[in-house]
């Protein structure tokens, strides 16, 4: 699903192996010890503070591809030290034990969760199992982050949403990576936000791939259960395990939830024994007449992933981690974009939109959209970071207000800490959670149906 | 964290409790303690904007002589109107409580606060007068206070005006206002390099500190 990561996790290896100074003097270099600790104050006045953030040790629950993916991400952030790993297959706990060297392995979730050392945890597990593995980690005080969808029953979604809402002391955070996302987020604050698109007219999505989406085993009852995503009982499909992420991004930029969704699906080329099609579509319908058509393949490649967003003013392509503005020729001046880059697309002139674009000093430059670099770091990275530093501080912040004032006053704690969510980083909530997983099942459901499934105002509603 | 909390509890548990005890017995004093809806703020500059941090956690205690709940003149409360003896008064606030809505720039302060080593900033009170006029319904009331301010590991005597204001239900709430200076306390304010153009942020030295402190008797 992502690209491998491999080179970055062998020079970390390597660094963690040999000791710094035996390199710097291979390379060349000649050890000052006075030089190691840094002084506060540089000779031209500047201070040397990083604000680095404090360690919060996680486990991963689930080691299969995307946990692997997980924990080599983790691998590069210095403040989320794996220090424990839980899979039932052997074979997948043993690949991951080589990734990260210092975790603890665990067989069984619960007595991962029993580890002191454990302060969250990250479950990676198939869908249908996380319920029950998240219920237990939030009674065990473990801060969670919990992959999208958060369930494949609207059930067992709102049984996460109401635990994860009562415990109050641990902070939770659905996998929902975009949220966390700086180009996204920047798009969403700076541009969706500021209405730059004038009255939002809809929106189009698409996640094209060619691949079987199968995975092989050679235990074959190991290959039923690892590929759990081709089975309707349990799995999403392609909508709700893939599809998600865009469709929970519309519900955010426009601010709304859908009241219906139209879909269609079918089995078209890899008719293997599975029933999840592998070809859909789904129009979401919003309140105010806006929609969202949004498809999915994975048996044909072309254009790959995108969103584009269309409003009365102007047009917004998203796509490989950058975004373009495509204005109307009555739109109003907004000012930045004069100095915004433009790239060419066909016949179209489409002003870019990374953060940081529109500075004075990328007035006039000219780049093509095939060789401008994406952001180094990757929206799985952003979200974890998110979730490492909200956690810390949401335990830190409980620490501090019940050495303070006792922990008797429940109700004194829950105000004081929902008042210290204004400071949290960027990152979806356990709200934004249950409502995607809810639009996910809906779409799902209306593809499995070839028609149209109301969704009640009721099944969002959050008491 | 469960343990620790838990053996941090006792501690205080503890401490409050060999302290009510020895104040009991040696003065009789009345306790109030530290409760929720506080704040406190610290306002500052720099060469490109101004900056404020806000918490929300005033931990503490005050004691005085039982005299305080029924004399609202204060007339016959000693320790409020001689310097010979005093109240007993500790405020704590947790320097990562203080935010500013900017998650680095949070933990560049605590960096520069040496918040590792010294977590809390502790006013310890030595002195407390009341200054001029106290009305009628014994609220509010000015008083001048002295005492000891402790951050980042540098205590320094400071003087400070204080208001106070009687609330139902045995509460009080506290409030001042202070100027200081980060460098009097070790701390060197952050100059950063703003990122691309090479010029620097010079964080201004003073700062204001303004609390809300609210305690209820025990």
């Amino acid at each position: 699903m992502k690209k491998e990561n491999q080179m970055d996790l062998n020079r970390r290896d390597f660094l963690r192996g040999g000791s710094l100074a035996t390199m710097m003097m291979m390379m060349g270099g000649v050890p000052l010890n006075a030089a190691e600790e840094k002084a506060e104050v540089n000779p031209d006045g500047t201070t040397n503070y990083k604000g680095e953030a404090k360690p919060l040790p996680v486990g991963v629950i689930g080691c299969g591809r995307w946990g692997r993916e997980i924990i080599q991400t983790l691998s590069t952030i210095p403040f989320g030290p794996v220090v424990a790993i839980c899979d039932t297959y052997g074979a997948y706990l043993r690949r991951a034990g080589r990734m990260a060297k210092e975790a603890k392995q665990y067989a069984d979730y619960r007595e991962l969760l029993a580890d002191d050392n454990v302060k969250g945890v990250i479950v990676a597990t198939p869908t249908h199992q996380h319920k029950q593995i998240v219920l237990d980690a939030l009674a065990a005080g473990k801060h969670v982050y919990c992959e999208a969808p958060l369930a494949h029953t609207i059930d067992d979604a709102r049984e996460i949403l109401e635990a994860a809402r009562k415990a109050i002391t641990v902070n939770f955070q659905p996998g929902l990576q975009n949220r966390s996302d700086k180009q996204i987020v920047n798009l969403y604050n700076y541009r969706i936000k500021a209405s730059v698109i004038g009255t939002p007219l809809k929106a189009r999505g698409q996640y094209h791939r060619k691949m079987s989406w199968r995975f092989t085993s050679p235990n074959p009852e190991r290959e039923k259960e690892i590929n759990w995503r081709l089975k309707r009982d349990i799995s999403l499909g392609l909508l709700g395990e893939l599809g998600i992420h865009q469709l929970d991004m519309i519900n955010w930029f426009f601010g709304l939830l859908p009241v219906s969704v139209m879909g269609v699906g079918s089995l078209r080329h890899w008719d293997d024994g599975r029933d999840v099609p592998d070809n859909v579509q789904a129009v979401l319908r919003y309140p105010t007449g806006i929609f969202h058509s949004y498809e999915a393949t994975i048996c044909n490649s072309f254009n790959a992933e995108m969103t584009k967003l269309y409003g009365t003013d102007s047009a917004i392509l998203m796509r490989d981690r950058h975004a373009w503005m495509f204005k109307e020729a009555d739109a109003p001046l907004l000012g930045w974009e004069v100095y915004s880059r433009k790239d060419t697309f066909y016949n179209e002139s489409g002003l870019v939109l990374g953060a940081g674009a529109t500075k004075q000093t990328t007035h006039g430059a000219k780049s093509t959209p095939s060789t401008e670099e994406a952001d180094p770091i990757s929206p799985l990275q952003y979200s974890l970071q998110a979730f490492l530093i909200n956690s810390y501080d949401h335990g830190a912040a409980v620490q501090d207000f019940t050495s303070m004032f006792g922990a008797d006053d429940k109700e004194a704690l829950r105000e004081y800490l929902v008042d210290a969510q204004k400071s949290r980083v960027a990152a979806a909530t356990v709200e934004d959670g249950y409502t995607a997983t809810v639009t996910a099942i809906k779409a799902n459901e209306a593809a499995l149906k070839n028609g149209v499934v109301e969704i009640p105002e009721s099944l969002f509603k959050i008491s | 964290m469960m343990k620790t909390k838990t053996i941090l509890w006792s501690l205080n548990l503890l401490a409050a409790v060999a302290v009510s005890t020895a104040v009991q017995a040696a003065d009789n004093l009345v306790r109030y303690m530290a409760r929720p809806g506080g704040s406190v703020v610290v306002e500052g500059t720099s060469t490109v904007h101004d900056w404020e941090v806000e918490g929300k956690i005033i931990g503490g205690y005050f004691m005085v002589e039982p005299a305080f709940q029924t004399d609202l003149s204060l007339k016959s409360v000693k320790s409020l109107t001689t310097k010979e003896t005093n109240p007993k008064a500790v405020i704590s606030i947790p320097i990562r409580s203080l935010k500013s809505g900017k998650d680095t720039m949070d933990r560049i302060m605590q960096e520069a606060m040496k918040a590792d080593k010294n977590p809390m900033i502790r006013f310890t009170l030595k002195e407390m007068v009341v200054k001029g006029e106290v009305p009628e319904s014994g609220s509010p009331v000015t008083f001048a206070t002295k005492g000891d301010l402790s951050v980042s590991g540098v205590t320094k005597e400071i003087e400070m005006d204080v208001t106070m204001e009687r609330k139902p239900a045995k509460t009080l709430v506290f409030k001042g206002e202070k100027k200081l200076k980060m460098t009097d306390f070790g701390i060197t304010p952050p100059s950063p390099k703003i990122p691309g153009l090479g010029s620097i942020i010079k964080t201004g030295d003073e700062v204001t500190v303004k609390f809300t402190w609210i305690v209820k008797a025990r």
